[in-house]
């Protein structure tokens, strides 16, 4: 147990170390996200206060879905990212042949992405509630951390997916754009899912992220109690515990391949 | 032991009549092994693309080792030559797991890289002829630093071994410069430091010197054989006959990856190392026009 917090301890050093390295990398990502609040704000304003969605303002229905879509999609979109990093610089094959075994590596170095994504969005939600004055109700603050850890688990499940992807095809940001879109306009980021045709509908709510974005609203800006998000997160925990361990035997899978057909590098 | 020594006939079948020399050893087989190569090939398959016909991608295999077979003892160096393309990186890549092999056994300290590849690895260090595989934002000692976590190196001792690392490859002045300005020399010498940080039993040094300068080379020269004479086990692969008879106890030429010659090269000759790779792998020796 030592020995791995040592390892993340090393891993979170590593990539702190990078992304303040990387100054200009800061200053846009802040620009970028405060443009962002200015124009749903405004898009919220534009649309008027006639329109509630779930029975709550516009403006904070549209901050928490987007804030916490792109925390999740951002976060499996990272695990990705990290495998095709390390093809792109070399330091895969290196990383794979040292004392620490891959999937651990992989885990570990998104983990550490995730918690730069969870620092991003809790400034993104919190600045733009503080800084547009969004009402905020009386917040069960618990179930919204449980329904946060329940989908940043199915995040870390289907990162893990997205990396084996990487790893078997060199394409897998291609299907994960693919996935990206389609839950962006399936899951109810912009717009409650009940305006969808019927289909559509029940393909959202087969959809985890579907579930992930209406549980942190319910625990957020209604302050549901846990009978009221009983149903949220029954299915996210189910879908958690069946997908987790499926996504750490298909990396395994995969990576096993990869040293067998010698396309670690591959990219 | 039956098995042992059928397996050194099949690698002694394998030298062409030319090299059957008086020198010529066949690879002994004690307890000593550390490194053991039994019957391993490897195979590396082509899949077409989609839409190959656009291209005119063929599919087909390239067979990179074709049953090798070979031995190195504890403290003992091991260089590999051979053309571009004969199987040395891969048989390097097939020690540190790597690779896995299609068939054979890979064994190092006793334990196979298929069944217990986390055992090897904790024994393999692997300096890699690719100079980039670093984190480029980061420093050479955060580099290392890093990369000694991942390898169990206990956060007591990290700083003193980093250090002596650092020193044993003359980084010591540059150890707080970021990796991106580093030049190709100095890359390959923090790889030389990262395979050894964990201080391996095994050490794999894929074309170590090749862009290094005449006098850091013949510093990691003496550092090779150090390492040797303190137990360690090296293989290394190189193009330079200098460099394979200043570090190497043996020499295996591997051609079209067959394993042509095992060869024992303490005490000889440079140009005699030189000859005997062009006979053994049937090459012309285009440097002789030179002269």
């Amino acid at each position: 147990m030592k020995g791995l917090l040592d390892k993340m301890a090393a891993v979170l050093r590593r990539d702190l170390l990078s992304a303040l390295r990387y100054r200009n990398g800061f200053l846009l990502t802040a620009f970028a996200s405060a443009a962002e609040l200015a124009s749903f704000y405004f898009l919220a304003r534009a649309v008027g206060p006639g329109f509630r969605p779930e029975g709550v303002e516009y403006f904070p229905f549209l901050l928490v879905g987007t804030g916490f879509y792109t925390f999740l999609v951002v976060g499996i979109h990272s695990f990705l990212q990290i495998v095709q990093d390390a093809q792109q610089t070399g330091t895969l094959e290196v990383l794979m042949t040292t004392s620490t075994p891959a999937p651990i590596l992989i885990l570990l170095s998104a983990i550490s992405a995730f918690a730069g994504h969870m620092v991003q969005f809790v400034i993104y939600v919190g600045g733009g509630l503080l800084l547009f004055r969004a009402p905020l109700g009386n917040p069960n603050l618990p179930g919204c951390a449980l329904v946060f850890l329940l989908s940043a688990a199915i995040a870390v499940a289907l990162g893990i997916l997205a990396a084996a992807l990487q790893l078997a095809i060199q394409k897998g940001s291609a299907l994960l754009w693919l996935f990206g879109s389609g839950t962006w306009f399936l899951t109810g980021t912009l717009f409650p899912i009940e305006t969808l045709p019927r289909p559509l509908h029940f393909v959202a709510e087969l959809i985890p992220v579907t579930h992930s974005l209406n549980g942190i609203r319910l625990a957020l800006l209604q302050g549901a109690n846990f009978e009221a998000l009983r149903g949220e997160i029954l299915y996210l925990a189910t879908f958690a515990l069946l997908i987790l361990p499926v996504s750490v035997l298909v990396l395994s899978h995969t990576l096993r391949r990869a040293r067998l057909e010698g396309t670690l590098s591959f990219y | 032991m039956r098995m042992e020594l059928a397996l050194a006939d099949t690698i002694i079948q394998r030298l062409p009549a030319s090299t059957s020399s008086a020198t010529e050893t066949r690879p002994s087989f004690t307890e000593m092994d550390t490194v053991v190569l039994d019957s391993v090939t490897k195979r590396f398959r082509h899949r077409p693309a989609l839409f190959s016909w656009l291209s005119r991608e063929r599919s087909g295999e390239t067979r990179a080792l074709v049953e090798v077979s070979l031995r190195v003892q504890r403290g003992k160096v091991l260089v590999l030559l051979g053309p571009n393309g004969s199987g040395k990186t891969t048989t390097l890549k097939l020690i540190s797991t790597m690779l896995l092999p299609d068939s054979g056994r890979v064994l190092i300290e006793g334990a196979d890289t298929c069944l217990r590849a986390g055992t090897v690895r904790k024994h393999v260090g692997f300096a890699v002829a690719n100079e980039r595989s670093f984190f480029p934002r980061l420093s050479a000692r955060e580099n290392l630093d890093f990369f000694a976590s991942l390898e169990d190196v206990p956060a007591k001792i990290r700083p003193a071994r980093i250090q002596t690392m650092l020193e044993r490859t003359g980084l010591q002045d540059t150890a707080n410069t970021l990796v991106m300005k580093f030049s190709s020399g100095m890359y390959q010498r923090l790889a030389i430091a990262r395979a050894l940080i964990k201080e391996p039993s095994v050490i794999l040094l894929d074309e170590p010197t090749r862009s290094l300068d005449p006098a850091s080379t013949a510093c990691f020269w003496n550092l090779v054989r150090e390492l040797a004479d303190q137990g360690a086990t090296v293989i290394l692969t190189t193009h330079s006959f200098q460099e394979a008879v200043a570090v190497g106890d043996f020499v295996a030429v591997l051609h079209c990856g067959r394993l042509a010659a095992y060869q024992k090269i303490r005490n000889i000759e440079v140009e005699e190392l030189r000859s005997f790779y062009f006979q053994t792998t049937g090459e012309l020796n285009h440097i002789d026009e030179f002269r």
